[in-house]
């Protein structure tokens, strides 16, 4: 047997063994709690614009979006399929990139476009009275659009035909002239509609909409955010022997628009010196009534930092 | 096999720094496992304080109001602890310190505190000082008294105000109100004239105790009474004095036969300890004022020297070469076994001399001298926690501040030239000359006058 047992092979492992079951036990006992996790997601623009979406005619006070209807779960299908994107715009004469949608599913044509909700759920089409057509009436392009509608027989047959056609068309040189029925015949000739708005609850009242979407969700943003506010104001004096042991746990009554709602409390000081603990509590007051108002503190999520607890201490100091 | 094995050396050391990242990591969570947020800022910042002038009380405290304001400023602004705002910056003139200031003119210069205050000659020739301390973030009064004086006095009124103001923002008891005697040194180098000097703990008031024609070395204050003691070189041996700032006489220490140096009060001011020299070797006797009886501390064939009381006088350091080389010892005040707790990490050579103990107790501070340089540091009583504050040529002989916050001591620069005081925190942070007339060496700083009686 010949062995060759390198000595600093196991001088390395039993260091290691070592370290590991060290570490193992006296990390092991503290709780692994994390701070509430940051779920990140990729998400499209056309999600980041519903999270965020609000009317004109919304009230600043009221933060939460509009929602009409409880949005049914969403399949997970190209975005492209959907019927109920609002129609591209259809020209007679003009060459734009033609939409496709119509040679593919020809049972949608009709002369009324689909009534667009989010999903595109055929239940919605026979509630048409259900659309809020208010913003879009007042229009004024659409105002003129019915009236030169009446002279005109509808335009849909046409537009199919040159619709499907026209992919195989080679773009031929037109000569320009001004010609007063074509800018007519360039405009958006459907329907005022929107889609419903959708959302996990049902909301009533209208909102000018929310600047962060649904970052409200997040925990983790305003905990750091405060802290590195407070701590802009902070200036404690002490830094001599035992500055460690100094701490002040206070507590912060919040108002929703991010000042205080009363003055810190003092839960306690700790700390060799009495009269410098105390020091240490006034200058993190100080800090916590200079540095207000902390308006970035999410409203959405007010209940849980309607009272901060926090603790001051010098550990980092010298 | 080689191969093999450092293979797996190198896996292992992969894993275990992998390993010791996940902890490392994990730790971090569990830190916030407590619920509360927590700060700790990690550099240090002056609080910012407005000083308004003080308003005279009639047109003729003019004068004397800017004055007091002046001493206030500059007291705060050299402690490093505060940054007062340049009077330049005010929105607000403090007219009348009776009604409270529009707090909003002072959060907008970004004062965390105010100072208001008056001055005025009374009908009987004193003097009436007044002031009021504002939390400027609440709008709060935290300190406000008012004090009586004689005019010439104006520069204390304004000490113990400084130590007011410190005292009710830090915590910590202030050091303004204090005295320094040091050794005033003037002429060319080789023929250099040694006065004792007394001034405020700011350079003003110089005061000389003796006149120079003999040598005076190492004066040290009484912890409450006007007395300093000092070594001095007369007709004979060396001998320690004892000096009555009021009255100006002096007398001898002890009947000691040979030379006796490095004098200190006892915490109660009830004791002088100090080194008698005995042949080669030097210890350490104690002598009781009242009773004049002395007591031998220490008895070795080594120098046993530079010993001071811990404030509870239940210890005492000095430094010893009976190990060889001078370190820093501790005993029990009455004598007995000392334990070494200097020891120095990089440099086997580095002696360690002149320990004093802070009146907090918390610090012993020493020279340090090492690699060619003289340092000025400070270590906890049990040798522990050894932090360097100032290093080069040549520093010595610190001495503490009332509070313990603050070290003085003194450097030479070397060549043609003569030393100077200088003020270092004890964190390391805002060192500072003193300024003194001439050349100085061998602070001591007395302790709060306040606390002192007469």
């Amino acid at each position: 047997m010949k062995v060759n047992v390198d000595k600093t092979l196991v001088a390395s492992i039993a260091l290691h063994v070592l370290v590991l079951g060290w570490g193992l036990v006296t990390f092991s006992s503290k709780a692994f709690v994390a701070e509430e996790s940051l779920p990140i997601d990729i998400i499209s623009t056309d999600q980041l614009a519903q999270m965020m979406s609000g009317q004109k005619t919304g009230k600043k006070e009221e933060p939460k979006p509009k929602v009409e209807k409880i949005a049914e779960a969403k399949p997970e299908e190209d975005a492209v399929g959907k019927v109920t994107e609002k129609k591209e715009l259809i020209k007679t004469n003009s060459t734009p990139e033609p939409p496709p949608k119509p040679a593919e599913k020809p049972v949608e044509k009709k002369p009324e476009p689909p009534k667009p909700v989010a999903e595109a759920k055929p239940k919605e089409e026979p509630k048409p009275q259900e659309k809020k057509p208010d913003p879009a009436k007042e229009d004024p392009i659409a105002e003129l659009q019915k009236k030169l509608e009446t002279k005109k027989p509808p335009p849909k047959p046409v537009e199919q035909k040159v619709a499907a056609v026209q992919p195989q068309q080679q773009p031929k040189p037109k000569e320009r002239s001004f010609d007063p029925a074509q800018i007519q015949r360039d405009l958006d000739k459907r329907a005022a509609t929107r889609h419903e708005l959708t959302g996990t609850a049902l909301n009533a009242s209208a909102s000018l909409g929310s600047a962060t979407g649904t970052a409200v969700a997040n925990v983790a943003t305003w905990r750091g955010a405060f802290q590195g506010a407070v701590k802009r104001c902070f200036t404690p004096t002490y830094n001599g022997q035992d500055a460690d042991q100094y701490e002040a746990d206070i507590d912060i009554p919040m108002k929703i628009d991010g000042s205080l709602a009363s003055e810190p409390i003092v839960v306690a000081v700790r700390g060799p010196s009495r009269s410098i603990a105390q020091a240490v509590a006034e200058s993190a007051k100080r800090a916590i009534v200079q540095c207000q108002v902390y308006s970035f503190m999410p409203k959405q999520q007010y209940e849980s930092w309607k009272l901060i607890p926090m603790t001051f201490g010098l550990k980092d100091m010298l | 096999m080689n191969d093999v094995s450092s293979m797996n050396r190198r896996r292992f050391m992969t894993l275990t720094g992998s390993t010791l990242a996940m902890l490392g990591g994990g730790h971090a969570f569990a830190q916030g496992q407590q619920g509360r947020l927590r700060i700790d800022p990690t550099e240090f910042q002056p609080i910012p304080i407005a000083i308004s002038n003080f308003v005279p009380g009639s047109p003729s405290d003019g004068d004397v109001g800017n004055g007091v304001t002046q001493v206030i400023t500059n007291n705060l602004k050299r402690s490093g602890l505060f940054a007062p705002i340049d009077q330049a910056a005010f929105i607000e003139r403090i007219s009348n310190i009776d009604v409270a200031p529009q707090f909003q003119n002072w959060k907008t210069i970004n004062a965390q505190a105010l100072v208001t205050g008056r001055m005025t000659r009374q009908q009987d020739g004193r003097l009436k000082a007044e002031f009021r301390l504002w939390d400027v973030i609440s709008g709060q009064q935290l300190a406000g008294q008012q004090y009586f004086t004689s005019p010439e006095y104006w520069r204390r009124i304004a000490h113990i105000i400084s130590d007011q103001i410190y005292e009710r923002m830090t915590g910590e008891k202030g050091y303004f109100d204090s005295r320094v005697v040091f050794v005033d040194e003037t002429g060319p180098k080789e023929r250099r004239v040694k006065r004792l000097a007394m001034m405020d703990q700011d350079g003003a008031n110089v005061r000389y105790l003796t006149r120079g024609s003999d040598l005076v070395l190492t004066p040290r204050f009484s912890p409450n009474s006007q007395e300093i003691t000092y070594m001095e070189f007369g007709q004979g041996d060396p001998k320690v004095y004892l000096f009555n700032i009021e009255t100006g006489q002096r007398e001898i220490v002890g009947n000691f036969p040979g030379m006796t140096f490095a004098p200190r009060f006892s915490p109660d001011g009830q004791r002088v300890i100090m080194s008698l020299q005995q042949g080669g070797n030097s210890n350490l006797f104690v002598m009781d004022l009242r009773s004049r009886s002395t007591t031998r501390l220490t008895d070795t064939p080594a120098i046993d020297t530079s010993p001071s009381y811990s404030p509870d006088g239940t210890r005492i350091c000095f430094e010893s070469d009976r190990g060889g080389r001078s370190q820093i010892y501790v005993m029990a005040a009455g004598g007995g076994q000392a334990q070494r707790i200097s020891f120095s990490k990089d440099d086997t050579n580095a002696t360690y001399s002149t320990p004093v103990w802070s009146p907090k107790g918390d610090y012993i501070a020493f020279t340090r001298q090492g690699g060619g340089q003289f340092s000025i540091g400070v270590m906890k009583p049990d040798g522990s926690g050894e932090r360097l504050l100032t290093s080069g040529y040549h520093n010595e002989g610190p001495t503490f501040s009332p509070n313990g916050r603050v070290l003085m001591f003194f450097r030479d620069p070397g060549g043609s030239g003569g030393p100077s005081l200088f003020s270092v925190d004890i964190s390391g942070r805002n060192e500072l000359k003193v300024p003194t007339p001439g050349f100085a060496s061998d602070p001591a700083w007395s302790p709060l006058l306040s606390s002192t009686p007469g």
